[in-house]
């Protein structure tokens, strides 16, 4: 096992960051997260065509450039920091791993080139109403309908649930959990986008009235590639909460260092120092917990379901508090409008509890290591 | 595509006490500038639907942390010149090194950057066309290739001349006039593998007398500090501050 990230693997940061810097400041950040879509299609497509982003984790034979989930964390980590307005996420970390994982070879031909390609914007619903993450909460319902599949039921907070042009649906039938693919534009479909406090990340809820599906899998056997898609999705969400708690350090860091109070840089005091100090530690390990179950990932070993539930409780508090802490540092100027602390703050909650708050990841954690 | 590697000009430079030259020991990066001759070779490239990008590098330290950007960005190989009596270069001693390593193959077109970052003279790129015995154009904002003939726009005060020559050239790109593509992690990976040959003086068939500190016919003789920024002018507003900047614009002629 290499700890380290290979040259080649920062030289894909370098490329992104730089990317990102160009592509997606924060003026960009700010213009987009006022607007309906909430991504710049022209960036979206730069991605796709010149860094291959949306390919990056998906195999060759399904158009994809056949890397791993430890390539993949490196530009999550990145689209944290810039804290970028596009689907990416959605696409990439919920709809291309429930794709991966669901063992449909014909639907991984079908529906995985249209994401690598970034010709598809795609998410996966699983939340409803109850806002619960585990898959006892699904209520909605699948039915037969001739020689396809009618669904029936609402969806909530689904990511990019308005521009998506595919999504998957997490519903009952008969048989049990079972994974379905519809169309945007399907018959009986409406989507209503949500007021979300982090404006940076859009989310709808979705309606379905007998709205025609495609089963993906067996029926009835989703549960268990449903089960590793949101370890998977921990996992990329921890990489983006690392890169956006490490983003909030360097900006109290280099404000402490800068801002003058009683005749000296505020850095100098000590409530400051132990607050960055207190947040170096954390960013540091939750890094290393991120970093770790990227390679668990990457490497599909036994160990993912523990440390995916360990990175996302852990790295979902280690960003709240740097984007707490950040503002508290910059003191009246982080509260204001025109400060950027308060767009980490709010994505730093929203991460927190999409997927499921800390508590609930420590309990899954319990119950895997069988507490 | 000739492709300087620069110390980094994020970090702070320093000169040699003795010769008064840029301290290049370091870690040294691909010259920005040059980028957007990269970015032009390949868009030739996909007009042209075939050919290739050949780097061609003169760095101490055999250095190809640089080299590697652009083939990832898609150039086929690259060639560095590297040789310690290479230290202390002048501009025409580079354009020697780089016209010799350039003359081992045959080639349609030379790009350049107009000038380097580190070093600002501007003037390798003409001189090594004189070397080559071929036609030099500069400051191109946009190139293209007809047949056995290229025809540039190139980039002047006013506008932009249309200017046409013979190939092979040599032709220097102004920045910022394409976009560099930014590389894929397989394009970087791909970078690894590519052909990359690493050449001395010797190779060339170059006399060491010839190049580098010994052959030199630039010094540097006296360097000083830049001239202190003089403090501004304040304008307090009451109301008619911009009045008062127009009216100083207006002095200076900009408006």
């Amino acid at each position: 096992m290499n700890f380290a990230f290979s040259e080649e693997q920062e030289e894909l940061r370098r490329a992104v960051r730089r990317f990102l810097d160009e592509k997606a400041p924060m003026t960009e950040v700010r213009r987009l997260m006022e607007t309906d879509e909430g991504y710049d299609p022209a960036v979206w497509k730069q991605m796709a065509e010149q860094l291959g982003l949306q390919s990056l984790a998906i195999p060759e034979e399904y158009g994809g450039a056949g890397f791993s989930y430890v390539e993949l964390i490196v530009v999550l980590e990145e689209m944290g920091r810039s804290l970028l307005c596009a689907p990416y996420y959605s696409t990439v970390a919920l709809a291309a791993n429930a794709l991966m994982t669901s063992g449909d070879d014909a639907a991984k031909k079908d529906l995985l080139p249209g994401i690598a390609s970034g010709e598809t914007i795609a998410t996966l619903a699983i939340t409803e109403d109850s806002g619960r993450w585990d898959l006892d909460g699904i209520t909605c319902s699948a039915t037969r309908s001739g020689e396809g599949w009618v669904i029936d039921g609402q969806k909530m907070f689904v990511l990019d649930g308005a521009s998506a042009d595919l999504i998957l649906v997490v519903a009952k039938t008969p048989g049990g959990i079972s994974l379905f693919s519809v169309d945007a534009d399907a018959k009986g479909l409406s989507r209503t986008r949500l007021a979300t406090m982090d404006q940076t990340r859009k989310q709808a809820r979705i309606d379905l009235s007998a709205t025609p599906a495609r089963l993906i899998g067996n029926e009835g056997q989703a549960a268990s590639g449903i089960t590793k898609t949101l370890d998977l999705a921990a996992v990329a969400l921890a990489a983006e909460q690392v890169g956006g708690a490490q983003r909030c350090l360097d900006m109290s860091v280099e404000y402490a260092k800068t801002r003058i109070q009683f005749g000296r840089p505020i850095g100098s005091f000590q409530a400051i120092k132990h607050k960055c100090a207190d947040m170096l530690l954390e960013v540091e390990s939750a890094k290393s917990a991120a970093y770790y179950a990227g390679w668990t990932a990457a490497e599909d070993s036994d160990e993912l379901p523990v440390v995916a539930a360990l990175a996302k409780s852990y790295c979902s508090e280690a960003y709240f508090h740097a984007a707490a802490e950040n503002i508290q540092i910059h003191g009246g100027i982080g509260f204001t409008w025109e400060h950027d602390a308060h767009l980490y703050f709010k994505r730093a909650k929203s991460s927190e509890l999409f997927l499921g708050d800390p508590s609930y990841h420590r309990e899954l954690l319990a119950q895997r290591i069988g507490l | 595509m000739c492709v300087k590697q620069i110390p980094d000009p994020a970090a702070p430079a320093a000169l040699d006490p003795s010769t008064r030259n840029l301290v290049r020991d370091g870690k040294l990066i691909m010259d920005e500038s040059d980028l957007y001759g990269v970015e032009m070779g390949l868009q030739l490239i996909d007009a042209a639907g075939g050919g290739e990008v050949t780097l061609v590098s003169m760095a101490p330290n055999g250095e190809t942390n640089g080299l590697r950007n652009a083939l990832a960005m898609g150039a086929a190989k690259a060639v560095l010149v590297s040789d310690p009596a290479l230290a202390g270069s002048d501009a025409l001693g580079t354009a020697k090194v780089l016209a010799a390593a350039i003359r081992r193959g045959p080639f349609d077109l030379v790009l350049a950057a107009t000038e380097s970052t580190d070093g600002y003279t501007g003037t390798m790129p003409v001189q090594l066309a004189e070397l080559l015995g071929v036609p030099s154009v500069t400051f191109a904002k946009k190139v293209t290739v007809d047949g056995a003939s290229l025809k540039v726009d190139r980039q002047t005060e006013a506008g932009y001349d249309e200017v046409a020559c013979p190939l092979p050239a040599v032709v220097t790109v102004t920045a910022g006039v394409v976009e560099p593509r930014f590389p894929s992690f397989k394009g970087i990976m791909a970078a690894k593998s590519k052909p990359l040959e690493t050449l001395s003086i010797a190779d060339l068939g170059l006399d060491a007398a010839s190049v580098g500190g010994a052959g030199a016919r630039e010094e540097v003789v006296d360097v000083q500090q830049a001239e202190a920024r003089q403090a501004g002018q304040l304008v307090t507003d009451e109301g008619d501050a911009h009045e008062k900047v127009i009216a100083f614009l207006e002095d200076l002629k900009l408006i």
